[in-house]
């Protein structure tokens, strides 16, 4: 594709192509060369806590069963019968020990082998071959509780791949010696929206919030002002994608928003770096490359209510379903260690901003769905975006934590390492 | 099965109802507002597609919706910004109500109210639009010569919902 050709020193001179943004040839490229190598996110460890627990997820437009077999492990395999292709599981969650296709009747384990053919002795005169078409396995690993999956069995490690960026997952992964679950299912919703501006926007888009969510500033939610709002810093993991911008506001106590119990246990869960940096963290929103994004913030569902500032945690997968198209899902992750009533707290924090229906969510999809389809347009397609903040910021050489890091919360840095990573995927030959 | 309530408290409740959907698609908030008693609750709990013997198909935890008369009322004064991108300019708004059941509550002047609701909203100069279809099952309580929402409760009918947002109420 011609335009990728000329993407790669666009991107150095910090210029990204507009038409990235919804075009259905660079979506076809995705589908096998992106989302084929990747390690995509399936699902949290907390959605299938017994074995037969099951939840169907998407990499790409492959519908996978991430399940827990009746031996505790976990296994993901593509939800597609061997025999015609039906799919066999038609629920996003549950549990069961095996699956069976309303086709022709063949059965599953949910670890993937084929244990039943109807008319084996009959029908197939004993001759086929069980062992050969058991279900498509899915390489899967996981990183304290997230589980990802990988199309390509050449794929490195997933500890490989995160790259050193488990750093600043532990932000949102380790608020306690026993880590996060899920509050509850997730909240799941189409949009004519391309995942890429999500994906992009929560590597650290400190830029967008004074404007886009500018009713936040004007009913009081914000600790930090016009003045302190560029405090922080953005990371990245060259080559790798993966970046957060971590927001800064001085004065504010150490990890707020958490109960003193969760804080005095950051000693013994989080080592001496992100003990420093994330005491300091207001704000921490990042994504794992390419669409799996979190986002930690110290909220007060009514402003400036004494003593109810919670932290609030929220996961979300952009998945992709076609050129400019695509589904969320968006989970509230909580501190297992917390108590009750404080995950209720998160969680209900978590519906007023981030959820399907949250104050802040309604605003990003409302200009990221606008922008989809302009980007869209003949002449949109044409044009050049600017990337050019922070080029010429020196990174800092004494940053706890691994990656390239910049001082600085408005910045581009990281989105420019993003895109030169996805042209490394999308463009290769 | 015959209603217990008499025709003039039917109708009574049935213009509450439909002076409430007034009030949304007029987009006069402070009104809608007010509708709510001080301890109403207003709920959209989130639906996962399952099998059809699971135990639940509505999640017992999870919300869309998940607000009391004080978190509604910043929804509100969020609205009355200047910055409500998402409403701005506003949708237009329908809410259709259909297949209303009024039945008495458990507590004196209390009514649970089950009905259909339809919503169309149409966004900007765009052809299309969205419709979401959602269960309602409120609990109203009688207030002078009208009712205050207690709680209300609305499933909506997708378990991926079709709209970029929600920035309209159920």
């Amino acid at each position: 594709m011609k335009l990728l050709d000329t993407m790669g020193d666009a991107i150095k001179q910090g210029r990204v192509p507009a038409r990235i943004f919804n075009d259905p040839e660079v979506w076809e490229l995705e589908k096998t060369k992106l989302f084929g190598k990747v390690w995509s996110f399936l699902g949290h460890e907390s959605e299938i806590p017994q074995p037969g627990d099951y939840v169907t997820r998407y990499i790409a437009d492959n519908n996978v069963i991430l399940a827990r077999d009746e031996h505790g492990e976990i296994k993901a395999n593509l939800n597609l019968c061997r025999h015609r292709g039906n799919q066999i599981c038609k629920a996003e969650m549950g549990n069961s020990s095996h699956f069976r296709c309303s086709y022709h009747g063949w059965v599953y384990k949910n670890s993937g082998e084929l244990v039943g053919v109807p008319f084996l002795k009959e029908g197939y005169d004993g001759l086929l071959d069980r062992r050969k078409f058991g279900l498509v396995g899915i390489r899967a690993d996981s990183y304290e509780g997230l589980i990802f999956g990988t199309l390509d069995p050449q794929a490195p490690t997933l500890e490989e791949y995160l790259g050193g960026f488990q750093f600043y997952l532990d932000i949102y992964l380790k608020p306690g010696p026993n880590g996060v679950e899920v509050y509850g299912p997730p909240d799941r919703w189409a949009a004519e929206t391309d995942w890429k501006i999500c994906a992009e926007n929560f590597s650290g888009d400190g830029y967008h919030t004074p404007v886009a969510h500018q009713f936040g500033f004007a009913l009081g939610y914000f600790p930090s002002s016009g003045t302190t709002h560029n405090l922080g810093w953005a990371v990245h993991i060259p080559d790798k994608g993966h970046a957060i911008g971590l927001g800064h506001t001085p004065g504010l106590p150490p990890f707020v928003g958490y109960p003193d119990a969760l804080v005095r246990h950051m000693k013994s869960t989080l080592s001496e770096g992100q003990q420093e940096l994330f005491a300091k963290t207001r704000t921490a929103v990042g994504t794992v490359f390419p669409n799996l994004s979190f986002l930690i913030q110290p909220f007060s569902p009514i402003p400036d209510e004494k003593g109810s500032t919670v932290r609030f945690c929220t996961m979300r997968l952009w998945h992709p379903t076609g050129a400019g198209k695509m589904e969320m899902y968006s989970w509230c992750l909580v501190p297992r260690d917390a108590e009750p009533e404080y995950k209720e707290r998160a969680y209900e924090a978590y519906t007023l901003a981030f959820g399907q229906a949250g104050t802040f969510e309604q605003d990003d999809f409302e200009n990221w769905t606008n922008l989809t389809r302009q980007v869209g347009t003949s002449l949109g397609r044409e044009l050049e975006f600017p990337y050019q903040m922070g080029m010429d910021l020196t990174p800092l050489t004494d940053f706890p934590g691994p990656g390239v890091a910049v001082d600085r919360y408005v910045t581009e840095n990281n989105f420019r390492n993003q895109w030169a990573t996805w042209l490394n995927y999308v463009g290769a030959e | 099965m015959m209603s217990t309530l008499t025709i003039g408290v039917e109708l009574a409740i049935q213009r509450f109802l439909a002076e409430e959907c007034l009030a949304l698609d007029e987009k006069r908030y402070r009104d809608w507002l007010a509708m709510f008693a001080e301890d109403g609750r207003y709920e959209v709990p989130v639906r996962v597609t399952r099998e059809k013997d699971a135990e639940w198909d509505l999640s017992p935890k999870s919300r869309i919706f998940d607000d009391t008369k004080k978190t509604l009322e910043i929804r509100v004064r969020r609205l009355e910004t200047d910055f409500a991108w998402a409403e701005q300019p506003p949708s237009r708004t329908r809410h259709h109500l259909s297949n209303i059941i009024a039945d008495p509550g458990e507590d004196p002047g209390t009514y649970l109210v089950r009905a259909n609701c339809l919503i169309y909203r149409s966004r900007g100069d765009q052809p299309t639009y969205d419709l979401v279809s959602a269960q309602r099952r409120d609990l109203i309580r009688e207030d002078g010569d009208s009712f205050l929402f207690v709680h209300r409760w609305a499933a909506i009918d997708q378990s991926t919902v079709g709209s970029r947002n929600l920035s309209f109420f159920i």
